[in-house]
């Protein structure tokens, strides 16, 4: 005699879903006999939810004392394979009586081989979210051991997809990591953590447009988290701690030699990645400033170069050598000088001109827009226009910063002469808004004419009304007209071009492949060049563009130049990341209290604010940013801040695990998928999850248990010990209401076990139990009952109907006295327990494919003669073990798996070789 | 011992069960001095499985060669610990439980400083016995690919069928003429509707087609030796025949009998006063009547023979609840229901309950019982129903407890008492097989959720209503469980045995067969050794019950685990003083 377990085209002889009681019982039973079994489970942990209860009736044996024994077996038995993680897709029966099965373990982002179950990623997490596992009464981290006892002991990281500022990001800056370390008071590695991905903290916090706040899920309703005021805050406390970088150039150097043309934000990036990676870089600017466009043409009062001159010492302290005043004329210069590789980042900067008749006129000058800025922010000396009218042309973000620059420099008149309408104007609304404040004068649909010297021999500029003005569907212009008769003319002494910027890539268009805009033509996915060792990024690939994508190119490059020194293929994707999280779901989570609105940050007044070229804008104080952090909702839950990954001793935590999808076939399988806890708030008037003294049944488990959360009975609203408790019975179970007429089976003798484990935690404290009937029909249950009386628990025959709150902070619960005096009465208590109802776990069904597994009418799986044959399905070969059929308590559950684990011995048996 | 030992001593808070009544920390800084004491530190659960692969680290690091846990009763987690052992390489039989919490701090819940000062002695103790344990190996015992199965009812009979599918050879013995049990009689069964007699013929038939199974009708278990793995039994299979079997293993699926009430009891013995069995069959008889007149009015009375209190008339109380006759008594008034139906008959039904006990999905026979008309009606144990002969039928007088104080009588046609369950009266068998019985009468098992089918008698299971009340889906579901756990030991082939068994110093030995005379289990032979006769022990019989060890005159005897040495260690050792 000997079990059929040696059949090799079966992977297991027995798959059992799901690792509660009911399927650790019916794995250690099949294992026993000598089958392979596999144990799937879809939790990080074996042990059901029997595992998290205080106590079991009717032997008050802790839960722990009963379960864990069992999770040892299961996970020790040498016939047993424990899956956790895992969930099952797809089950299917072959005609040979066998199973197939579709399954994938899921991406826990944490190397459970590795991991030592240490705990420190919970101690560092930065996220807490409620705690299934307490039942929701108190928080846990992201980054989780889902309980103590659980096995195996494994951390894992909950993410639900990527937050949608973090997805939105172009420089793959992660907000809500820095974010949640603000808020967590960890500046220092907030900045660090921000540096990782992108070094110009400090022009992002002051410049940038902040892509991340408009797809913040709170930006529909409260106001979006006020996201670069938060990372100014942080970055601001960093560099007036740390003048200077803490680290230098990484430990291994490489040989590879890699030349940056332009020291933009995207070539800064780009050599900030690169060596990171050790690679020797060198950026060639042409300018006697590093920075480009982030130096030139960023007004002050915005970008204060000293905060630019510590962004880029990030990146020089790494190695990264910058020649200044160096202009590249050709990429063969640079293989020539013995560069292995090229970013070409030359930028957008070759302003457009127009032809304007009447510019020849004396008195009157005309500018290009990156002249005068250049002028204005790099020179010692401001040029004097004090006492001139000036117009720029032109409606966006660099007309906006020549205007508003200009205005603060004594100029009798500024104005803004552009093409479109006001509300179509390409800059920002805010930044059209500021100018206006400031004393900008905004002549918006406009077209200009000619310059003319007035009867006094002034300039003045003459335009007319624009009409008809055409847009392309991705926003540009696409032509217009004028209305005739329509010309009106300002005092223009200085008229300033702003409108548009070409790219700076005439040197190389011998060598590389340029567009018909002159941009250079690259490969979307990793930016290479028509010259397999040159790449391109920034706005002279894009055109213009704003800071973070142009940062985003230089590390995409970085990537993909990086992986083209070592000599590896370019054929794989850049960054690692989930799909965004669904708004809405976020937002589905949080209560009306939990809305705020936004802070702002003070701005000095108009008047003020032009008198100089300082910042205008404030900063939060410490309080207030790490109030906005808290704001933050984590949609993402995990929050990607990374302190997991920094502390982790094992360094065993992995962002990039993906599921990971397998296919068996098995001899038989068994499904052990437990059942659902019924949501008593669905019991309106009984002030579930609105009175916050009414707590579930499980609750009060975790309340109780060795490792509650309070290590004490503590009422949930002000922590005090509650004196007198009312136990209320069959909450959603005997109900019709609810759709469950079902008697809960479990819910009598758990209720009587919390009142005699509550009587011995509070000795002075009253318990009474609202029943319908006691059911106390097990082994020793009935005894049990008789004990909790002779205990003195007050058992009141009576359906609670209402419970309300009190001035006093108590509760008043109303019923009916079915005994005592009859009639509706009410009695206060402090605290009160609902005896929730259960629900079945219909998962089975959707696993099942071919024909059906047949429910019975309350949707539990049926059992097709539970008399003389328990635990089988109407698919023959597929039982069914434990509570998934109907609840049932823990010795019901244990003799159940019993039986399923007979059933599929003998099925087994009867499959015979293969 | 030459060598110094080094030896682990973990102390568990129990997550507060033992740690909030014993000072764990003072147990680890009062034990850790002991000699041979290489590691002692305390962890929250040392079951769990993270504190077991920390522990067994710690056995490999630090080389220990014994292991002392400090924990809760052995008997629900010397096996955990044994297997953590030999996981770590350790002998397993060379670690040794101390008995922290029920023995200790939920026995002194009142003095905490008392219980840490027991608690030192109480470790002290098992590190004094852990210093003298010595590797020893399980005696690994060939298992026989047969089971015997106790009692054809419908459990028993699915049992065999099950072991049978496995692949075992099965010998099912019934008592009485024909198999079926209970069921034979049962008519229409709740909640699944199915008739009793249907479903034993439907397995009888299967049984008599399996080429593995061997029925024995009329049959007796009347002896049985030898040990798990390896029984040898007789069967008395008629008044000349006693067939010998061997057996692996041994399932007792005898049932349970119904409660007999006394005369009196609800008016047991008037005419008219009947049991739920009588009326089913009534029912499945398809008549309505009693005493030649049709019934009108019948009154159910449940909790008769359950949930009793000591009183005068019943000095030996049924406490329990009997589990099925809530869904028995209520299934009933469906069935009435549709019979009345069918006979164009009415029949007005009073159920009087103290608490009504369909538990679970059975809740719908309650449901359709109330719906279809049946009356419910309250009572109080203080204040029961009484059953007496009126004029011309009989009458019930009870106070519904739910509508204030009045007494209601009834008059019926039929007082149908729904009684409970009793273990069943089996000498004879429990003579032969010695399975201990709980509180309630019932087969005991060793744990009711950890191993709810096995009994301290290894290799002897218990399934169906032997073990408590059960109803019918709930025995085959039990019965396949003593299944699972039967086939585990036959289908592996073999059972290691416990080591902890007595042994002989044929040198201080004389044979004086005082030692035969004290052991229950027949496990003392005699035998020659050289040139004398000594006792012998037969390993596989042997349970290290230790009843031969006082009574031997000349201290021949110890047993393994429990030699003297090592009680007279460990008496020294917790005699010493402790300071908390």
């Amino acid at each position: 005699m000997k079990p059929n377990n040696d059949r090799p085209d079966l992977d297991y002889d027995v798959m059992i879903v799901g690792a509660g009681v009911a399927g650790m019982e019916t794995a250690a039973s099949l294992g026993d006999m000598g089958y392979r079994v596999l144990l799937v489970e879809k939790h990080s942990s074996i042990g059901g939810k029997s595992i998290l209860l205080s106590k079991v009736f009717p032997t008050l044996d802790c839960a722990s004392c009963i379960v864990t024994p069992k999770m040892a077996a299961a996970a020790h038995h040498p016939n047993i394979t424990p899956m956790v993680f895992t969930e099952v897709d797809e089950i299917g029966r072959n005609d040979d009586g066998t199973f197939k099965v579709d399954l994938h373990r899921k991406a826990s982002y944490v190397d459970f081989d590795a991991c030592t179950g240490c705990g420190q990623c919970e101690v560092d997490c930065t996220v807490s979210v409620p705690d299934e596992y307490n039942y929701n009464l108190v928080g846990r981290r992201v980054a989780h051991i889902p309980f103590p006892q659980a096995v195996p002991k494994k951390a894992l990281i909950q993410r639900r997809g990527q937050a949608p500022c973090t997805h939105t990001c172009p420089a793959g800056v992660k907000p809500s990591g820095f974010v949640s370390l603000v808020r967590a008071g960890k500046y220092a590695e907030a900045f660090h953590m921000h540096l990782a991905d992108a070094p110009l903290v400090g022009s992002l916090s002051r410049a940038c447009y902040a892509p991340c706040e408009g797809e913040c899920s709170r930006s529909d309703t409260d106001g979006t988290v006020h996201i670069r005021a938060v990372k100014r805050y942080m970055v601001d406390r960093y560099y007036a701690e740390y003048p200077e970088p803490e680290y230098g150039p990484v430990e291994t150097q490489r040989d590879s030699r890699v030349a940056i043309v332009g020291s933009g934000p995207g070539g800064l990036t780009a050599a900030f990645h690169l060596a990171r990676q050790g690679h020797q870089v060198t950026i060639f600017e042409a300018e006697p400033y590093a920075g480009g466009m982030l130096r030139h043409g960023m007004p002050r009062y915005r970008m204060p170069k000293e905060v630019l001159d510590r962004d880029i010492l990030n990146i020089t302290a790494l190695g990264v050598k910058i020649h200044t005043g160096e202009k590249v004329n050709s990429v063969a210069e640079l293989k020539a000088m013995g560069f292995d590789a090229t970013f070409v980042s030359v930028g957008n900067q070759v302003p457009r001109i127009i032809p304007l008749e009447g510019r020849d006129l004396p008195d009157f000058e005309m500018q290009d827009c990156m002249s005068f800025l250049r002028d204005t922010n790099v020179s010692d000396e401001l040029p004097d226009i004090a006492g001139q009218h000036m117009v720029v042309l032109g409606g966006g973000n660099v007309a906006l910063d020549v205007a508003r620059t200009a205005i603060r420099m004594d100029a009798a008149s500024v104005s803004i002469l552009c093409l479109e309408p006001r509300e179509k104007m390409p800059a920002h609304e805010w930044e059209v808004t500021e100018a206006d404040e400031e004393g900008v004068q905004i002549f918006a649909g406009g077209s200009t004419k000619r310059i003319f010297t007035d009867d006094a021999g002034k300039p003045r500029i003459e335009f007319l009304k624009v009409a008809n003005l055409e847009f392309t569907e991705d926003g540009k212009m696409k032509g217009f007209a004028t209305e005739a008769g329509t010309e009106q003319s300002i005092p223009a002494d200085l008229v300033v071009l702003a409108i548009g910027l070409g790219p700076s890539t005439k040197p190389f268009e011998d060598e590389l492949t340029l567009a018909a805009t002159g941009t250079i033509k690259v490969n979307a996915q990793t930016l290479q060049t028509s010259d397999p060792t040159v790449f391109a990024g920034g706005d002279a690939v894009l055109g213009p563009s704003i800071i973070v994508e142009a940062m985003g190119q230089g590390r995409r490059a970085a990537f993909y130049m990086d992986r083209l020194l070592r000599g590896e293929a370019l054929d794989v994707p850049f960054g690692d990341e989930l799909d965004v999280t669904d708004k809405q779901d976020v937002m589905d989570e949080i209560a009306e209290w939990d809305l705020r609105p936004q802070a702002t940050l003070p701005v000095r007044p108009p008047r003020e604010r032009i008198q100089s070229f300082e910042c205008y804008e404030g900063v939060f104080s410490e309080t207030e940013a790490r109030t906005e952090a808290n704001r933050c909702l984590n949609c993402a839950q995990c929050s990607q801040c990374q302190e997991c990954v920094r502390v982790c001793p094992a360094d065993c935590i992995d962002f990039s695990m993906k599921p990971e999808p397998m296919q068996l076939k098995v001899g038989t399988v068994v499904m052990s998928t437990g059942y659902e806890i019924m949501d008593p708030s669905n019991k309106e008037l009984l002030g579930f999850g609105r009175l916050p003294d009414v707590i579930s049944g499980p609750q009060m488990d975790r309340l109780l248990a060795p490792t509650r959360p309070f290590n004490a009975v503590l009422r949930p609203s002000d922590g005090k010990e509650p004196e007198s408790i009312a136990i209320v019975l069959c909450n959603g179970s005997r109900d019709h209401t609810v759709c469950n007429p079902l008697c809960c089976r479990i819910g009598c003798m758990y209720s009587i076990k919390h009142a005699q484990l509550v009587m011995g935690a509070l000795p002075l404290a009253d318990v009474t139990i609202y029943t319908i009937d006691v059911r106390a029909f097990g082994k020793g249950y009935e005894e049990f009952y008789e004990q909790s009386k002779g205990m003195g628990v007050e058992y009141v025959k009576g359906k609670v109907s209402r419970i309300d709150p009190l001035e006093n902070g108590n509760l008043s619960l109303h019923y009916e006295d079915m005994l005592g005096e009859g009639g509706l009465q009410t009695r206060e208590h402090d605290m009160v327990v609902l005896t929730v109802g259960f629900l079945p776990n219909t998962e089975p069904f959707a696993l099942y494919k071919g024909s059906e597994l047949e429910a019975d009418d309350f949707q539990y799986v049926r059992e097709i003669d539970p008399v003389s044959e328990p635990a089988r399905t109407n698919i023959e070969g597929l039982f069914a073990a434990g509570t998934v059929n109907g609840v049932r308590d823990i010795p019901d559950t244990v003799l159940h798996a019993g039986a399923a684990a007979a059933q599929a011995a003998s099925y087994i048996q009867g499959l015979g070789g293969a | 011992m030459a060598l110094k030992r080094r030896i682990g001593v973990f102390v568990c808070h129990c997550g507060g069960n033992i740690s909030d009544h014993v000072d764990v920390e003072k147990v680890v800084a009062g034990v850790e001095g002991e000699p041979g004491v290489a590691v002692a530190r305390t962890h929250m659960f040392t079951c769990s499985d993270s504190s077991q692969q920390e522990m067994i680290d710690q056995i490999v690091d630090e080389k220990l060669d014994g292991l002392v846990v400090a924990s809760c009763s052995p008997k629900l987690h010397m096996f955990t610990f044994r297997g953590m052992s030999e996981r770590a390489g350790l002998n397993p039989y060379q670690y040794v439980h101390v008995n922290l919490r029920e023995q200790c701090s939920w026995a002194h819940t009142d003095d905490k400083g008392g219980a840490t000062e027991k608690g030192i002695h109480l470790v002290r103790a098992g590190i004094a016995k852990c210093a003298l344990t010595r590797p020893l190996h399980a005696l690994r015992v060939e298992t026989q690919p047969r089971a015997l199965v106790v009692g054809a009812g419908i459990a028993g009979m699915r049992a065999a069928l099950a072991l049978a599918d496995m692949g075992l050879a099965v010998f099912l013995v019934e008592r009485e003429p024909e198999a079926g049990g209970w069921a034979l009689q049962a008519g229409k069964m709740g909640p699944e509707a199915q008739h009793g007699p249907d479903v034993a013929a439907r397995l009888g038939s299967r049984i008599a087609a399996h080429d593995n199974i061997m029925l024995y009708t009329g049959a007796e278990l009347i002896e049985k030796s030898g040990s798990i793995g390896d029984f040898n039994v007789k069967v008395r299979v008629s008044d000349e025949d006693v067939v010998d079997l061997n057996v692996g293993a041994i399932v007792v699926a005898t049932g349970f009998d119904t409660y007999q009430p006394r005369e009196g009891e609800y008016g047991w013995g008037l005419d008219g006063v009947v049991d739920l069995k009588t009326f089913r069959q009534m029912m499945a008889d398809g008549k309505l009547e009693h005493g030649g007149k049709a019934l009108r009015d019948v009154v159910f009375l449940y909790c008769v023979g359950s949930r009793q209190s000591k009183s005068e008339a019943c000095p030996a109380p049924n406490t329990y609840c009997s589990r099925y006759c809530c869904t028995a008594g209520t299934f009933a008034a469906t069935t009435l229901h549709a019979l009345e139906e069918t006979l164009d008959q009415t029949v007005n039904q009073y159920h009087l309950y103290r608490d009504i006990r369909t538990y679970g999905h059975l809740e719908m026979v309650y449901e359709q019982a109330r719906r279809e008309g049946a009356l419910f009606v309250r009572w109080d144990p203080e204040n029961p129903p009484v059953v007496e002969q009126g004029d011309d039928r009989l009458c019930v007088k009870t106070v519904d407890t739910l509508a204030g104080s009045d007494t209601l009588e009834i008059g019926a046609d039929l007082v149908v008492l729904v009684t409970g369950m009793r273990p069943r009266e089996n000498d004879q068998l429990n003579s032969v097989l010695k399975i201990p019985e709980s509180k309630d009468g019932f087969y005991n098992e060793i744990h009711i959720k950890l191993r709810p089918v096995e009994t301290v008698i290894d290799g002897v299971f218990i399934a169906g209503a032997s073990q408590g009340p059960k109803t019918l889906a709930e025995s085959v579901a039990s019965s396949l469980a003593a299944v699972a756990k039967a086939g585990g030991l036959l289908m592996k082939g073999y059972v290691d045995l416990e080591p902890l068994i007595a042994k002989i110093d044929t040198d201080k030995c004389t044979w004086c067969d005082a030692c035969l005379k004290a052991c229950p289990y027949g496990a003392i032979e005699k035998t020659v050794c050289g040139d004398k006769e000594v006792a012998l022990v037969i390993a596989s019989m042997c349970k290290g019950e230790g009843g031969c060890v006082p009574v031997c005159p000349h201290d021949a005897i110890d047993i393994e685990g429990f030699r003297d040495d090592q009680i007279r260690a460990m008496i020294d050792a917790s005699l010493k003083e402790a300071v908390v």
